[in-house]
Parts: C-alpha cells; structure tokens; sequence
C-alpha cells in the first residue's frame, strides 16, 4: 500500500470509499449464492429476501457514488488517489449491475417454483453461480490487495464460465428438444444461466481495474473467451 | 484506441525550443541542481514543480542567465535557444533576456506609469521608430495580458496604484512588449486572489500559441490546468519529466508520485 497522506483526513475518505465497496461487494456475493440457493431448493421464501435485499446494494451504489463526487470536488485527487476514485466509480457500476441479476434470478426461481423441476438444471446452475462468485471475490480481493496476479487470474479463469454456459446451454436445448413442456422452464433457466455468465464478465471487467488501479494503464491483449454458443449451428432433434 | 488522441493537447511534435544537456549549478560549495537534461519544446507550457529547494526556480533561472547576477552562482552544462548557447562570450545577456522574459511571484512594476511600464523594454531596446508605434506595441501588449479594457483610460496613472492582480498582468504586459520568445514565470500567481489566478491561467494559455512559456508553481492544480509537459525537480534532480496528464495519472517514479499525491516525499 501507498504510504499516508500528510493530510489524514484524505486517507480516511479513501478508505471510507473502499470499505464501502467492499460492504457491496459481500452484499451482491451473498445475493447471488441465496439466489442460487433458493433456486435449487425452491425457497420461496429465500427468494423473496434476494428480492428485497436489491435494495440495500442499489442504496450503497447511490452513497458511494455520492461519496466520490465530493471526494473529487474537494480533495482533487492526483495519480494513484484518482485511479482509486475512477475504479472506485466503475466497479460499483458493474457491482450495481451483478446485484440486478442476483434479483432476476430470485424472481425467476420464484415463477420455476410453480412448475416441474427440469432434471439436473437447478444443480448446474448453482455451480456456476458458485463458480462466478469466487471469480467476483477474488476480483474484490485482488482490488483491496493491489494484487495484480490474481487479478490476471480471474480474467483466465473467466473462460471456465464460459465453458459451463456452454454446456448448460446444449443441456437446456436437449431437455426442450425432449419434451415441448419444458420449454417455459428452460428459457428462464436459459436466462438465469445467460445472467450468471454476465456476472462473470462484470467479474473480470473488476480485474481489469485492479490492473489499471496498479499500473496506470488498462489491459492490451484480448482476454479469454469462449462462450461460443452465439456460433452454434442449429441442432437438429 | 491508442492511435486517436485529443488533438489540442498534443505536443509531441513541437520542436524543441531550449535545449538544456548535463545542467549543474553550484551556490559556492552546495550543488543545487544536478545533471538536469531537458527540451523545452516551443508552443507549450511547461510546469516544474517539485518541493522548496528542490532546484526548480534555479534551473528556471539559468534559462535567462539570471544567476548570473549571483556572485556565489556557477554554472556548466550546456543550455542552447535555437540551437545556440546561451553562456557562449559572444552572447548579451540584455538580449537574451529580451528573447527570454520573465514574471516573478510579487507583481513588481516600475514607479512608472502603467504607459512607461510596458514602454520601457521596447524602448532600451530600440524596437520602435516613434511614438505610433510604441503605442501600438503598449496597446496590443496590454491587450495580450488582458489587461487593456481596464486600464486604457488611465495609462498614465502610477502602475503601482493597481490591484494585485492588475500589477500581475501589467508586469506580464512588460515582459511580452519586447516579443519574447520564451516566457519564464516563477509562482505568477501565489499572490492572486482565484479570480485573477483564473484570468493570468487564461492568459497563459492564450500566448502560448506565440511562444514557450515555462511556469514554477507550488499549486498542483494549477500545473495540471495550464500546462501541457511537466518536471518534476527532487533534491536538485530532475526526477520525471513528460506529458502533464501522465505525470497527474500514472506517474512512473514512486517520488513524483508521493510528492503529487500529497504524501510524504
């Protein structure tokens, strides 16, 4: 970590800010594990509480952001202090965003509670929801750490979201190709599923400022992906 | 991404105007100012900053030959305007200052008129013909420092009897009436109020479309606003020296960034 300030107040501002993104950051982890949660053991109950805990990420977005404007307007913040502020800004944008899905998902699990469970679904996807959550963690984590390597380490491990979308994707595909009465369920799965993925972008967009909050510049080189199902071809049945 | 750029502030094609290689200055036994190598580019306010003492307004100094006037002052290295050394014997330092102004940090006007104030370089410099032209020199001079809608009916009252700002911009007035080439200003504004910090910032960026201007100043923000390079001087070196949106984002020695920063340095 940098060394302090002469003046200490402004330091108290930073930290402020950053403890703040981090209270968001355990909020949206929490919301979209419950979420997850709620899906595979049909919680309504649960659910309902993702639902209403939305409101609680959307206010700390407003008071962070709130907080960031006065820490521009009154302390100009140079060199590292700035990128602190601007990574501050767009991390809890995507944060913000990551928290709507966790929503969605809960409302949607909400409307599949009503219908047959689809064999399996519920179960993968609260893997990859488990998956994306370590990816957001250690986003969050590298961004508190300065920590580069892992930050670089979750853009890597961002394709192995991919590859589970892939593979629930064909598997939604099959079971609506199977029997028509699963195609309600399986497009809001499809859904869900699409949503966690985005989750997992947002995770790796987090990354890429731990990497330009350390050295100044954002990443060059393409990073990995492989979510190919925009290029699957038609399946027959 | 990288190829698009926002082209006001680009300078880096701006030839060099002052070229200063392996710049040392003594003060009797004290080395002030250590091995400083910079391009002064033309067209471009340059910043120095850097904490008190750290050799900033000396190097700025050296770049008029001001330190000639202290006994105690060695100077080596090689400084070229133009490609020409400034301490080569055949050069006259009354001239060179006349091509490199300068404006200090308290507004110091002659006991003249607000007239003569302005008048004064052009005439010991002989750069007039008559009284026509010189008043056009003071008009459009006055003008450039936007100073003239204020002071146009009063020009021959006392240049002291103006408000701080005004006795700022009247000595800018003097220093452009002899068409510098270079504009040095050390601290030009630390004894103005914000709004006319604000007009002399303003003023800034108008003539450096005429020529170079280089500015000490202890105000972050201020370097920041109006320059487009900036040095940054530690302990009589000069530590980092680029383009002032780099130097304020990412700065690349730990010292700069410290020091910008408000840490510890």
């Amino acid at each position: 970590m940098m060394e302090p300030h002469i003046r200490s107040a402004f330091d108290k501002d930073l930290e402020g800010v950053q403890a703040l993104v981090m209270r968001m950051g355990g909020l949206v982890e929490h919301a979209l594990l419950q979420a997850a949660h709620a899906l595979e053991t049909r919680d309504d109950a649960l659910a309902e509480d993702v639902r209403a805990g939305d409101r609680a990420i959307d206010e700390l977005e407003d008071l962070i952001q709130t907080e960031c404007a006065r820490i521009i307007a009154t302390r100009a913040p140079n060199t590292s202090d700035l990128r602190v502020i601007l990574t501050v800004m767009r991390i809890v944008g995507s944060l913000e965003r990551s928290g709507d899905y966790a929503k969605n998902l809960a409302k949607r699990s909400l409307v599949l509670a009503q219908m047959r469970p689809v064999n399996g679904a519920a179960g993968s996807i609260s893997r990859m929801a488990r998956t994306v959550v370590s990816l957001l963690k250690d986003a969050l984590d590298a961004y508190i750490a300065r920590d580069a390597h892992l930050a670089e380490d979750v853009r890597r491990r961002d394709v192995e979201v991919d590859q589970m979308y892939n593979s629930v994707f064909r598997e939604f595909l099959t079971h609506m190709m199977e029997d028509p009465r699963n195609i309600t369920a399986c497009m809001h799965l499809h859904f869900i599923a699409k949503n966690i993925e985005r989750v997992g972008d947002h995770a790796t967009g987090i990354a890429e400022q731990v990497l330009y909050l350390v050295s100044g510049e954002m990443p060059v080189d393409d990073r990995p992906k492989a979510d190919t199902t925009a290029e699957m071809p038609q399946v027959h049945g | 991404m990288k190829d698009i750029q926002i082209e006001e502030r680009v300078v880096s094609d701006h030839m060099p105007k002052i070229t200063a290689r392996g710049v040392q200055v003594y003060y009797g036994q004290n080395h002030a100012l250590k091995d400083v190598d910079v391009d002064i580019l033309e067209g471009t306010v340059t910043a120095f900053i850097g904490p008190s003492g750290c050799g900033k307004s000396t190097f700025l100094r050296c770049l008029n030959r001001m330190n000639d006037t202290v006994s105690s002052a060695r100077v080596e290295g090689k400084i070229l305007l133009d490609g020409e050394d400034i301490y080569d014997r055949s050069v006259d330092p009354v001239q060179l200052r006349a091509k490199v102004g300068m404006v200090f940090q308290k507004p110091n006007p002659f006991p003249k008129s607000i007239y003569d104030n302005v008048a004064y370089g052009p005439k010991i410099h002989g750069m007039t013909r008559n009284k026509g032209e010189l008043d056009e020199i003071v008009e459009s001079s006055l003008r450039k420092a936007a100073l003239w809608t204020e002071v146009k009916d009063r020009l021959q009252s006392p240049g002291t009897g103006l408000s701080g700002g005004q006795q700022q911009r009247l000595c800018i007035a003097r220093a452009i009436a002899t068409s510098p080439e270079v504009l040095l200003m050390d601290e030009p504004c630390s004894a103005l109020d914000p709004i006319a910090t604000a007009q002399v910032e303003e003023l800034i960026d108008d003539i450096r479309s005429q020529f170079s201007v280089v500015i000490v100043t202890h105000s972050m923000q201020q370097a920041a606003r109006v320059s487009q390079r900036t040095a940054f001087f530690h302990m009589g070196s000069l530590v980092e020296y680029g383009e002032t949106g780099q130097i304020f984002t990412s700065p690349q020695d730990p010292r700069t960034e410290s020091y910008i920063s408000g840490r510890i340095g």
